[in-house]
């Protein structure tokens, strides 16, 4: 079955994974700005990271017959460091234009500090001045409700914003129903120990519709699956869900939410 | 556009008894892990009963052996630090216009 991972840092993966997620029927992928594992010294860091994600890496990726699109923005680890954040944030107008980005991302909370806050609130302005797409990374273990009731408050105060624009990641058992009844989009990030596996991912769907609902792999450079949509596929296969279901989930529900930006063309 | 109804095949409501014979190896595996973590604890040198690990543990698994619903959830929430609905006001968070 084709299917888009609508979250994975290829950046942090090799090329042999890139062949494996093309086996395994990945089409496209979204690749949102991360925390590289250590915190960057200048905004010229963030500026060739750029450049990868919007000039490298979807080349890399179109060996093997998948489409690469990419979210930009100073990560929530590295917010803390506000100059250096607004340094990032006023660059990142020179890269809005390339063809594979779909807009701001992943931005968000993850000790859920004022300064974070502070930065999280600048990425909305910069996403509302230039008309841009949402992509939210919610906090992981003992912050993750805080950190997403903190996020939902911000965007839930901003009148501005369009929510069926902005996807908010890494929802769990106590978070994705307070993302889907306030109009958001959601993601559950299939991770092997400290987000969502496959059968609690199924768990939601059941429980709570396919509407506005994906998944994702976020692999990354630390233990994380690429492949772990193709295990939800399973799962759900296993469970007797329709194809029209888990079709749903896995490719129809990312590309209507990618759709609402200009550069997504998958069809 | 499909509803939640629509698009849910009746086929996958599986029963409890459906549901345990899909499911209990899986689910006897994992109650195997956390009582073999236990007793390695408890072959440890140290004493980790009152420390908040071991308390959210106790916690968790009364949680598993009670008789409400929501289970997963209420796991979650209690492994969760608390969310202050004033936390913009106590940071001094301010917006204006938006």
């Amino acid at each position: 079955m084709d299917y888009i991972d609508p979250h994975l840092h290829m950046v942090s993966r090799t090329t042999d994974d890139y062949e494996t997620l093309a086996r395994m029927g990945c089409v496209a992928i979204s690749e949102p700005a991360f925390w590289a594992g250590f915190d960057r010294g200048s905004v010229e860091s963030f500026r060739d990271y750029f450049r990868q994600l919007t000039e490298f890496e979807p080349k890399r990726a179109a060996q093997y017959g998948i489409t690469h699109y990419t979210w930009l923005c100073i990560n929530a680890k590295e917010a803390e460091n506000i100059t250096l954040s607004r340094e990032v944030i006023a660059m990142i107008p020179e890269f809005l234009g390339a063809k594979n980005v779909l807009g701001i991302g992943e931005i968000g909370l993850n000790k859920n500090t004022r300064n974070e806050a502070t930065i999280f609130l600048e990425h909305l302005d910069l996403a509302v001045q230039y008309n841009q797409q949402i992509l939210i990374h919610t906090p992981h273990l003992e912050d993750k409700y805080q950190g997403t009731r903190m996020i939902l408050d911000m965007l839930i105060g901003d009148s501005r914003l369009d929510r069926s624009r902005v996807l908010v990641d890494h929802v769990e058992e106590h978070t994705i129903e307070h993302v889907l009844e306030n109009g958001f989009w959601a993601g559950m990030t299939l991770y092997p120990v400290s987000k969502c596996t496959p059968q609690r991912a199924a768990d939601m769907i059941e429980r709570f519709g396919p509407e506005r609902l994906m998944a994702n792999s976020a692999g990354d450079w630390g233990p994380s699956k690429p492949t772990a949509i193709p295990d939800l596929i399973m799962e759900l296969k296993k469970r007797g869900h329709s194809k029209e279901l888990i079709r749903k989930i896995v490719f129809e529900n990312p590309k209507q939410f990618f759709s609402q930006s200009k550069p997504f063309v998958h069809g | 556009m499909n509803t939640k109804q629509d698009i849910l095949d009746p086929i996958v409501e599986r029963t409890a008894h459906q549901v345990i014979a899909d499911e209990f190896l899986i689910a006897r595996a994992k109650i195997l892990e956390l009582a073999a973590t236990l007793d390695r604890i408890e072959r440890s040198s140290g004493d980790v009963e009152d420390s908040i690990p071991m308390n959210l543990l106790a916690q968790g698994m009364h949680i598993l052996c009670d008789e409400e619903v929501d289970k997963a959830k209420r796991v979650q929430l209690l492994m969760s630090r608390q969310y202050d609905p004033q936390w913009q006001h106590t940071m001094s968070i301010t917006r204006k216009g938006v």
